[in-house]
């Protein structure tokens, strides 16, 4: 089975934060998406299981690499770096174009990509990819079996509550994963050299025959801006606050009136308060 | 070495319609399941038409399935002007491939300007399809779209998982955009309208599958992760002891709900710690958060937000979770728990 696993490098979104004086992101520590941590360790699974060979693949400006060292010390055997000035800032109607059209260069019977990534999350990737290459999709991927010998992967995806659809569809073909696909792998020390080893293989636009005019961006990003801060869920305002505090309250965007009850009853009248409350609210019905 | 496989580039070139600009019309999808409009459906026709007054652009609901033409009379009263139904046998049950390859030909047909999903398992597998079936731009997790005095388009989405917002400009017609259903409300029309139904004819062409359906796995609802699950009961120090646990399981198989808890209730190990709830547990957004002896600390309260319901039984009415909880019941959970149980199974028989 050859795999083929798309990577990005995101920032770490437990650590970022939006200044507001300076109108900028700060904090940022720039680590490899978690999704894509489950993709290619389910890529070197199978890879393990059925033989074969895993290429890890990322666009962007030079940093990007390290992510892709990350993948050749988890034991991926080939890295590839589009990376070119072309490349930069570009909308992810046009990285789906650029990384298909590099695919296509490849040989591959699995591609693998995460459902969404964690700083930007549009989700658009594995659909693009899929379109441009025309394999067949699956989305959500929550449990993948390889079957080398007809060619085809049984596929779990998450759909509501907890369910799951079992889908068969034949190889290759892209599938658009989940964090939850597999625990990350803990390499071996000896892979973890060797990876330390291995060569980047780095690819520009015009080995790739990408020009000006083959990139056309469907969005344009105009802005990154503080998020319009959410109506907190608190008791009503209470007048005897000070005004400071009123004004802190409206500043971080103001309260959301809010009914809530609160019932001082035996259990038994209480509980039937509780049921009531699940009835109308359409939780139960009787 | 050969391109193989890789489609003619001039396809990949953005639709033409971007300059012509010849669109019309402000679209949603309308999910619907066994013979009932979800509410997903009426959420967005809110949204869509507050869009399509703002472009002076009419409101159309599409609705995919088989046998569905009578779901469209519904719609009237929220202001949806037409409804395109597509009807299929192939289409009984959500298939990507399928549901695109109709999807597809109806929007290139009508040449709409906007078009609606929910961020729902269907709108997340869907949109991004049509998108790239179009070769258009696909906005996801929008929050607002505003419409300029030229009826141009901004969008403001969420990146970094909520702690900026983006702003962008779709370089193409129509937009797809999705929108998480849980930021609207559901509004109806002032004047309800008259909705014209209309067949579109279009049939899946079989070819256009490359999946199999092969089976459902339904999730024993207590067993599911409480970040999956649609009901959580947390529990916490108030539980007691191991044994009062009992009283809660037996509470979560009547309601259908999967058992979390606090820091606490793991390290007590009551619950295993993959059901922790918290910073440094599960972020949870359940339709039902029924949280019973859990006091409400920092910690546990910022993973349980976006809960649509809270139920909070404390025996202190003044513990910080009565703040945040929609209803608060002041009393021991060991006595109500088991009252709860009691009472639900005879108002559900």
């Amino acid at each position: 089975m050859r795999v083929v696993v798309c990577v990005k490098q995101v920032p770490d979104q437990t650590l970022i934060k939006f200044n507001i004086e300076t109108g900028s992101l700060n904090n940022i520590h720039y680590i490899m998406d978690p999704v894509d941590e489950a993709s290619v360790s389910e890529a070197i699974r199978i890879r393990e299981k059925n033989g074969g060979e895993v290429i890890a693949i990322s666009l962007g400006i030079p940093r990007t690499e390290d992510v892709l060292r990350t993948c050749l010390k988890m034991g991926v055997d080939q890295a590839i770096h589009l990376c070119d000035e072309m490349f930069d800032n570009l909308d992810i109607y046009s990285i789906s174009t650029v990384l298909a059209k590099q695919i296509a260069r490849l040989k591959y019977d699995i591609i693998l990509c995460g459902r969404e990534s964690m700083d930007e999350g549009n989700g658009f990737l594995g659909a693009g990819i899929s379109e441009w290459l025309d394999l067949p999709l699956v989305t959500s991927v929550t449990r993948l079996d390889i079957f080398a010998d007809t060619m085809t992967a049984r596929v779990h995806r998450r759909i509501k509550g907890g369910d799951r659809e079992i889908l068969e569809t034949p190889l290759p073909a892209v599938f658009a994963v989940e964090s939850v696909l597999t625990k990350p792998i803990y390499p071996p020390l000896r892979t973890i050299m060797a990876g330390l080893k291995k060569q980047i293989i780095k690819v520009d636009a015009k080995s790739l025959g990408v020009d000006k005019n083959s990139i056309q961006p469907m969005l344009a990003i105009l802005s990154v801006s503080q998020p319009k801060p959410r109506l907190k869920k608190t008791a009503t305002i209470d007048s005897k606050l000070s005004a400071h505090e009123r004004m802190k309250l409206l500043m971080s965007g103001g309260t959301q009136q809010k009914s809530s009850k609160t019932i001082e009853k035996p259990p038994q009248s209480a509980v039937a308060e509780i049921i009531q409350f699940l009835i109308s609210h359409g939780i139960i019905s009787k | 070495m050969e391109d193989k496989g890789y489609k003619n580039p001039q396809d990949l070139t953005p639709n033409s319609s971007r300059e012509t600009g010849e669109s019309k019309g402000v679209w949603f999808i309308a999910e619907h399941k066994t013979g009932q409009l979800e509410k997903t459906a009426f959420l967005l026709a809110g949204e869509g038409r507050a869009l399509s007054t703002k472009l002076g652009e009419e409101l159309a609901a599409v609705i995919i399935g088989n046998e569905v033409k009578h779901l469209a009379d519904q719609l009237g009263p929220y202001g949806v002007e037409n409804a395109f139904i597509i009807e299929d046998e192939l289409l009984e049950e959500y298939t990507g491939d399928a549901y695109v390859n109709v999807l597809s030909h109806l929007v290139k047909s009508n040449q709409p300007s906007l078009v609606l999903f929910p961020t729902t398992p269907m709108g997340n597998d869907l949109a991004p399809r049509l998108a790239a079936r179009l070769r258009v731009g696909l906005v996801t997790h929008y929050t607002e779209i505003e419409v300029d005095r030229e009826k141009k388009l901004t969008i403001r989405r969420p990146i970094h998982g909520g702690k900026a917002s983006a702003t962008v400009m779709p370089l193409s017609k129509p937009l797809i955009a999705t929108i998480d259903p849980q930021l609207l409300t559901v509004q109806k029309a002032p004047q309800a309208k008259n909705i014209q139904v209309i067949e579109t004819g279009i049939k899946v062409d079989p070819k256009s599958i490359k999946t199999r359906f092969i089976d459902y796995m339904k999730a024993d609802p207590c067993a599911v992760c409480v970040s999956e699950a649609e009901i959580v009961i947390g529990v916490g120090k108030g539980l007691g002891c191991a044994d009062n646990l009992k009283a809660v399981e037996e509470l979560a198989r009547i309601l259908g709900a999967s058992i979390g808890g606090s820091r606490r209730a793991t390290d007590e190990r009551w619950i295993s710690d993959e059901r922790r709830i918290g910073l440094t547990g599960k972020t949870i957004a359940p339709k039902l958060y029924l949280i019973c002896g859990i006091s409400g600390a920092f910690h546990h309260t910022l993973s349980i937000k976006s809960s649509q319901l809270m139920i909070a039984i404390n025996k202190d009415k003044n513990a910080p979770i009565a703040k945040l909880a929609d209803m608060v019941i002041v009393g021991d959970m060991q006595q109500i728990i088991p009252e709860l149980a009691k009472q639900l199974k005879e108002a559900l028989k």
